[in-house]
């Protein structure tokens, strides 16, 4: 609660009784309130904030000593976790010298401020990312996408200002489209949301991400997140559109959701709170047409499930983010399927009867959602998930193999893009990259 | 000895306004709720309203729904323009979860 407090521009702590959880359900003992009313009269009266205002100051520098760099690293490691900066797996101390080599990537001064990160309100500067991406085992040249997807998530139309402290464990998913993604190694094939020691980006920058949800946004688990579950929250989800996979006349996401040039580097930034793979492909003597609509059935019957995720972006977001791989999308597109019938057919066959709808008591979260469009959506019977098949997110990348596709379960409220800004000599970090890591 | 130095990755805040004036006593005043309607709210806001009347002499607590209640509206402008309108003295906010 002092995260939404500081959040709010004011100081970090605020009058407040609090209660353990079993108060809050239903039927229970509320004594306590009267026990403890002292401590709400004095709020009203006697409490005043230990900080005054004004800026709290720059963050300090940590330093510790060990007997070898062994030792330090060990005792970095110790102070990172007992501060609650760390996220369990050892990290890169954020010393001066890796942070100057971080910042090479940033085409913006190491002091600009990108915005403050809710619910804690602490200012995120390129600086403060570079410290991120240098704690979460990153390059320079990661920067320029951890920049636009700090920016994409600061947006408001992100709805990161509810997400990150709400409990329905949404997490960034940061789809990489332009040549970036081939440049530095992000992954759009085989394993594209796992590890890969070939394409090591996207779980750097994907935890840097985290890094500065946690730190800079004061997303702790329990405290500053209510978030029950948490997962994919190691290193959020990024990865590259498979670009070079696309069939002839499909447009990249970047270009087709929001708008960018053919060519441009970019980010789209969506929430997603759910990952489950969906097999497509059948198992017998199917015709290819009989594969390729079974296969859609499959995936549309899965998103057809009466758990609301999909209303948090029902308007203007999205239900979520189909992956299909490239060959996939090539073969639906020889048999006459395009994106938009591919969405259309995902729109119409993932509706949900009203009944299945009103048992699982779907209705009272859609009467009471904010958007006027979703609210109104439940006098439609079967209901759509959705308010438009363009909300749907397709997007094409995983490994060349036809038997699955993947489902990122959406819970976001807008889909934000941004270009992605490079500094000059970024390929002199590349070539870099390349002798680090090899060809 | 080897000495590691880095940077505290936690950003700095900054405080760009005072929390609101206490007041000095509750006798007297005019204290309002602000709601979420959830987690029992509409158990323990009643209660504590009981206890602000018995406890302290002349003083008025609205009742819990003299603002607009649930989390899409508690935070927005217009309810704050409205409780200001209203010339409580204090507020209670609850119940967050």
């Amino acid at each position: 609660m002092t995260n939404a407090i500081s959040g709010l521009g004011l100081a970090p702590e605020a009058a407040m009784v609090t209660f353990p959880i079993a108060l809050f359900l239903p039927g229970s003992d509320i004594g306590a309130v009267e026990a403890r009313k002292q401590e709400f009269y004095d709020g009203l009266t006697r409490w005043s904030p230990r900080l005054a205002a004004g800026p709290s100051g720059e963050s300090p520098v940590v330093a510790v000593q060990g007997a070898t760099f062994d030792d330090a690293l060990v005792k970095a490691n110790n102070a990172m976790l007992a501060n609650q900066w760390g996220d369990g797996l050892p990290l890169w101390p954020p010393t001066r010298a890796r942070v100057e080599w971080i910042l090479q990537g940033s085409a913006r001064p190491r002091t600009d401020a990108l915005g403050t990160f809710p619910p804690r309100g602490g200012v995120a500067t390129v600086e403060t990312c570079a410290i991120a991406l240098a704690m979460a085992g990153g390059r320079p040249e990661y920067l320029p996408v951890l920049l636009a997807a700090v920016e994409a998530f600061l947006d408001p139309e992100s709805g990161s200002e509810q997400l990150q402290a709400a409990s329905g464990s949404a997490f960034p998913v940061v789809i990489v489209n332009g040549p970036i993604g081939r440049q530095i190694r992000l992954n759009s094939g085989f394993g594209c949301l796992g590890p890969d020691p070939q394409h090591p980006a996207g779980a750097s920058i994907g935890r840097a991400l985290r890094l500065l949800q946690q730190n800079v946004g004061g997303a702790r688990p329990g405290i500053g997140t209510m978030a029950n579950y948490g997962g994919l929250r190691y290193t959020n989800v990024v990865f590259a559109e498979d670009e070079a996979n696309l069939p002839a006349g499909w447009p990249a996401h970047g270009t087709e959701r929001h708008g960018f040039a053919p060519g441009q580097s970019s980010i789209s930034l969506v929430f997603a709170n759910g990952a489950t793979n969906i097999r497509r492909r059948g198992a017998k003597k199917e015709t290819p047409e009989e594969d390729a609509l079974q296969g859609m059935h499959r995936m549309a019957d899965f998103m057809r499930v009466p758990n609301l995720a999909g209303l948090a972006g029902y308007e203007h977001g999205t239900p979520g983010i189909l992956m299909i791989p490239g060959v996939v999308a090539q073969t639906m597109v020889g048999l006459g399927w395009t994106k938009r019938t591919m969405r259309e057919f995902l729109w119409e066959h993932s509706r949900i009867p009203g009944e299945h709808l009103a048992r699982a008591g779907g209705y009272a979260w859609i009467e009471i959602d904010a958007s006027k469009v979703a609210r109104e959506s439940a006098a439609l019977d079967p209901w759509p998930i959705t308010a438009s098949p363009d909300n749907f997110v397709l997007i094409v990348a995983g490994g060349g193999h036809p038997t699955n596709s993947y489902w990122l379960q959406g819970y976001s409220p807008g889909v934000v893009g941004r270009e992605i800004r490079v500094p000059e000599g970024f390929e002199r970090l590349l070539a870099e990259a390349e002798r680090d890591l090899g060809g | 000895m080897v000495m590691l130095e880095f940077f505290d990755p936690s950003g700095r805040l900054e405080v760009k306004q005072p929390h609101a004036p206490r007041l000095d006593d509750l006798a007297g005043k005019r204290v309002g709720f602000v709601s979420n309607e959830q987690w029992q709210a509409y158990r323990m806001l009643p209660l504590l309203k009981s206890l602000l009347e018995r406890d302290f002499a002349g003083i008025e607590v609205l009742p819990i729904d003299a603002f607009p209640q649930g989390n899409a509206l508690i935070g927005n402008e217009e309810t704050a323009e409205q409780v200001k309108r209203s010339g409580v003295d204090a507020v209670i906010i609850g119940n967050a979860a």
